[in-house]
């Protein structure tokens, strides 16, 4: 249940056994049937949830109806509203299992707590803070300035084991092409690779 | 498809089981996760919940542990003598989720408890599940008193105990969307009180011949 938890976190900091064993009891795990919202959209996020098995996406819809994918999140990952976790503010995201998921939910109270009696976890979340940023920044250019063929290859970079599990107009969506144009692009990706 | 919570019912096949997830699906607020060691009887209750609301989900599982993972909240429509076997079975996946310990952990011949006055079944599966918040409530209301939760033109008062805030405020929620005057009558420890109380009503109930359908209500001004 927390091996892929700590797996993560030793990749990022020097933990010992006894944090190890400490910091079990903060985490509420929980498990979300194929379609399940995690969040709706409008209500406080309640959590920041590591993902150790399934898929999930964050997506806003738009006031014509249409969904946009903001995120995927697979084993390993952490998915939230931040905005709304931090802030408790209404939530921008849905957030939805794409397959049967487990996670590991933090609260606030209860990430606030951790970090107080467990400095190294302070250290690990600034770690992975810093990555996001750095994506997050990386993400915002690629959206103004790559093609749509480099989107897709930078996706497959980013996310190699999820694009063929995500249904492929959600892929689309995230790469804020139609589903046609993913499907030229993997033809060519595919026979280029040959 | 909304955040709705889930909910398991651990011990659906019996008569506060039944009655609870009965009530809980009126409400089209959760979803329910049904579990009984015998589930034969698990999927006519399943089809008649549904039929209920249509916003109810409902799903049979048949192990205590994948429910209790499953849910946000967790209830024990068991027998207090199950529960230190169940405790062991879902302590670690109910680690952070609410608790609801409704068992008056009466003696076979129903004239005291198996438990020493200095504690309650409620504080005793708190000891059993660390990391969980156990909170008491439904004790005080017999199975059938679900199905008529306004008794002699008075609604039914319904007892909540326990030391969390937020939880006690959730549950209390839940207990007056079932249609209960929730109570909140104090800490854990008040669990004591609260066993005593539904020791005295099955006494009283099997003097006067109240017929199981009886409850308790404050009268104040
Ligand atoms: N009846 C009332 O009016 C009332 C009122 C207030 C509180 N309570 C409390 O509610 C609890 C349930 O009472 P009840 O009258 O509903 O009893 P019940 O009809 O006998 O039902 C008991 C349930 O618990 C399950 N169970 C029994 N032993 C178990 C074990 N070792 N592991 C897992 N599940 C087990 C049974 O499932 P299987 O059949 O599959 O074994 C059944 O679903 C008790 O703690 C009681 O004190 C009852």
């Amino acid at each position: 249940m927390y091996e892929l938890l700590i797996e993560n976190i030793r990749s990022k900091v020097a933990i010992s056994e006894a944090e190890e064993e400490q910091l079990k009891k903060y985490f509420i795990p929980k498990k979300y049937r194929k379609r399940q919202y995690l969040l709706n959209g409008g209500d406080i996020c309640k959590y920041f949830s590591f993902v150790v098995d399934g898929l999930i996406r964050s997506f806003t819809v738009d006031d014509k109806g249409h969904e946009h994918v903001v995120q995927f999140a697979a084993e390993g990952w952490w998915v939230s509203d931040m905005g709304s976790f931090l802030e408790e503010t209404e939530a921008m995201y849905h957030i939805e299992a794409i397959e049967d998921v487990e996670v590991l939910n933090l609260t606030k109270p209860a990430m606030e707590e951790m970090l107080n009696e467990l400095p190294v976890m302070e250290r690990y979340f600034r770690i992975l803070m810093q990555k996001n940023i750095v994506t997050l920044q990386q993400r915002v250019v690629a959206d103004h300035s790559l093609t749509a063929e480099e989107k897709y290859l930078r996706l497959m970079e980013i996310y190699p084991k999820l694009i063929h599990r995500a249904p492929q107009q959600q892929v689309a969506s995230y790469l804020g092409i139609t589903p046609e144009t993913l499907s030229r692009i993997r033809k060519q990706v595919a026979e280029k690779g040959d | 498809m909304t955040t709705s919570k889930t909910i398991a019912i651990i011990g659906a096949s019996g008569s506060m089981g039944t009655a609870i997830s009965s009530s809980l699906a009126k409400t089209g607020n959760y979803s329910l996760l049904l579990m009984s060691d015998q589930t034969e009887s698990l999927p006519e209750l399943k089809s008649s919940l549904e039929q209920y609301h249509s916003n109810t989900q409902v799903h049979i599982i048949d192990c205590a542990k994948e429910a209790s993972w499953e849910a946000d909240i967790i209830i024990l429509a068991t027998p207090f003598q199950a529960e230190k076997d169940l405790a062991e079975k879902i302590r670690e996946v109910a680690t952070g989720k609410i608790v609801i310990s409704i068992a008056n952990p009466l003696n076979s011949t129903f004239d005291g408890f198996v438990t020493t006055p200095d504690t309650s079944a409620a504080e005793e599966l708190q000891k059993l599940l660390p990391n969980s918040t156990v909170i008491k409530a439904f004790n005080t209301t017999f199975a059938a008193d679900f199905a008529h939760t306004v008794i002699d033109g008075k609604q039914v008062d319904s007892f909540i105990a326990g030391d969390q805030e937020t939880a006690l405020n959730t549950v209390a929620e839940l207990v007056a969307g079932v249609g209960f005057n929730p109570i909140i009558a104090g800490d854990l420890k008040v669990s004591r009180t609260l066993e005593n109380m539904q020791l005295l009503m099955i006494q009283l109930g099997m003097k006067y011949n109240y017929n199981w359908l009886a409850g308790w209500k404050i009268l104040h001004n």
